[in-house]
């Protein structure tokens, strides 16, 4: 960007200098050129393949030659159901995720922060984040194992003489479960955001207060919970920002069709109607680039609100 | 971590009661907490050495009396699952080297300051995690670039993870200029520069992005369930999957319908089910408390200067 414009507004003598400058920087361009090759190819290349959505997808002739079709697309889109039930369903997991999930992992650090330097806290920890780095086809294989219609639950409560449960074909249940279930995966992993936080705190501030006679839940009430909360506010934001990511890997591993007016959302059904039916790539992608486009707004929005509140924003 | 130790002083400070209420109910929260989550795992290892007899009689026993490897004889019998280790293993082994040189020279590239375009070259990266394209276009273009059924597909299409690019990025920039400059003095070229005085100094940058990337690969599956149909080459999670959770949807979909076949047809699978399981996420299981420290890092690092 910088070069095109000092190309543009200065004279040939900053021109010859801005070529010899490239000329001088050569290698780092060399060095630079498979990464750039690699987003061109399979970042931006598919970017441009959403221009799908505005045409009538013909397989002989693929993306590029298909003919246009103008808002065609969007005229079945906004006259399908199912594609509303998804959006109203991505939007509420979403929300209630902020509700249910957000806090967990702040609570976790301030609780977490009590057994400071601890060993017990060093194998809790361990514990905690574990789960964050396998798949949602294993955490999923273990909450089936657990929840299952012959799962180990279920084989709790007939022993103890009562009705089984089935948690994950229950239209009322699968929700709870899709929240408790994260929670159990992430929240230990994301409570070290918080953890680091916790660490920058003037310890000056805890050994007045010792003295001043606070207890310790006073201490995590008035120095240690207002000490994270610019940190909270800045990850609040964050996760306001992927509000149209309700959550697609667990979703896709923990559903059943019997609960998919509770749980399919914008993503899942994406993949259902182009990877599992005769499939009609013209109106999916319809559906992914409003998809991307809303994330795209919410992202900038939160963004933009992250920087104005004096934090950093997202990147740089 | 180093710092969170430092604060041992606090908690022993003078005047303060060592232990009192609030402890205790603290201590017991997160106690419970963490055997809510290594129950369900324990669980997951009992039942799958648990001999289908003993399981049918009770299933949900926190140890079996007489413990036996049969799951695990039927598992690997079965054949799928070293289908899945060989896959999983190919792109482990192909995939990581690619995405560490392709990240680490980008990410050295963006570090390096005053060359004409850098603003817009890190820009053009950096729109990649506010927009995408999607996986319609992304499954179409792998198709004419024929490279569906090949694991190539799974591999080159995670080529780069920004956000790591970005952690990487900011290592080397934090790096003192002195370094670097003293180099270009001695008439040191770019790449000597990255591989003999950046590299070296960079270890724990490289190593966390490594465990990154390599716990990505291992956990490969959506793109590999899109791209590679062919069932000689389907990786771990995705032998999983068809191991267990199709099998499950199945289960749950017909509910209520638990006749006596059934359930014995279920329960029969389901120690082989759990040792699928826990064969997958062993790998994982064993280095974890090893590395931890290495991923905690990494995430600090990316959080503090993104």
């Amino acid at each position: 960007m910088a070069a095109t414009r000092k190309k543009a507004s200065a004279g040939a003598p900053a021109q010859r200098s801005l070529w010899k400058r490239i000329l001088m920087n050569w290698q780092i361009y060399v060095l630079l050129l498979p990464g750039l090759i690699w987003y061109i190819v399979f970042c931006y290349f598919p970017m441009g393949g959403l221009s799908l959505a505005f045409k009538t997808y013909k397989a002989n002739l693929g993306i590029w030659g298909s003919p246009w079709a103008g808002l065609t697309n969007y005229n079945f889109v906004f006259r399908d159901p199912e594609f509303f039930r998804a959006l109203g369903n991505t939007i509420v997991i979403s929300l209630s995720r902020l509700v249910f999930q957000f806090p967990v992992p702040v609570v976790l650090a301030l609780l977490l922060n009590e057994l400071r330097g601890s060993r017990t806290q060093r194998v809790l920890q361990t514990i905690y984040t574990f789960p964050h780095f396998l798949s949602w086809v294993i955490v999923a294989s273990v909450m089936l194992n657990l929840l299952g219609n012959n799962g180990t639950v279920n084989a709790a409560l007939g022993a103890a003489g009562l009705e089984p449960v089935n948690f994950l074909g229950d239209e009322k249940l699968f929700r709870p479960i899709l929240y408790i279930s994260e929670n159990w995966k992430s929240a230990g992993w994301s409570a070290i955001i918080y953890m680091a936080a916790i660490a920058g705190i003037d310890t000056e501030q805890y050994e007045a207060a010792t003295i001043d006679g606070a207890g310790r839940l006073q201490k995590m009430l008035y120095i240690t919970l207002p000490g994270v909360k610019a940190t909270v506010v800045v990850m609040f934001i964050l996760a306001v920002g992927g509000i149209m990511n309700a959550g697609f890997d667990q979703i896709f591993n923990l559903s059943n069709p019997v609960v998919r007016n509770v749980s399919d959302i914008l993503d899942t059904y994406i993949y259902r109607i182009t990877f599992q039916s005769s499939a009609d790539f013209s109106f999916s992608t319809a559906i992914a680039l409003f998809k991307s486009v809303i994330n795209f707004i919410f992202l900038i929005s939160c963004d933009r609100i992250s920087k104005l509140v004096g934090e950093s924003g997202l990147f740089a | 971590m180093k710092a969170l130790g430092k604060k041992k002083t606090v908690s022993l400070a003078p005047g303060e009661k060592s232990i009192d209420a609030f402890l205790i109910v603290t201590y017991i929260v997160l106690i419970l907490l963490a055997l809510a989550i290594v129950v369900p795992f324990l669980n997951v290892f009992v039942i799958s050495i648990t001999s289908e007899g003993e399981y049918v009689r009770s299933p949900f026993m926190l140890f079996p009396t007489e413990p036996t490897f049969d799951s695990y004889k039927a598992l690997f019998a079965d054949g799928r699952i070293w289908i899945g280790y060989r896959t999983t293993l190919i792109i482990l082994g192909l995939g990581l080297p690619v995405n560490m040189v392709l990240t680490v020279c980008t990410a050295y590239a963006l570090s390096r300051p005053g060359y004409p375009g850098r603003k817009f070259f890190m820009l053009f990266a950096l729109f990649t995690m506010f927009f995408s394209g999607g996986i319609i276009p992304l499954y179409l273009l792998v198709k004419s670039l024929a490279l569906t059924n090949s694991i190539w597909s799974v591999i080159l299409v995670s080529g780069i993870n920004t956000f790591y690019l970005i952690i990487m990025r900011n290592y080397f920039m934090a790096l003192p200029d002195a370094l670097i400059e003293s180099a270009k003095i001695d008439g040191a070229n770019e790449w000597t520069i990255l591989f003999r005085i950046i590299l070296p100094i960079s270890a724990p940058i490289l190593a966390t992005v490594t465990l990154f990337y390599a716990v990505d690969r291992w956990n490969e599956w959506f793109n590999a369930m899109i791209f590679i149909r062919d069932t000689q080459m389907t990786p771990l999670q995705l032998v999983l999957r068809s191991i267990v959770i199709d099998a499950q949807m199945i289960d749950s979909s017909v509910l209520g319908s638990s006749s006596a076949a059934s359930d014995s047809m279920v329960r029969f699978a389901q120690g082989m089910k759990m040792a699928a399981v826990f064969v997958t996420m062993a790998p994982i299981m064993v280095v974890y408390p090893f590395l931890q420290k290495y991923f905690v890092k990494g995430v600090l690092v990316g959080a503090i200067k993104a």
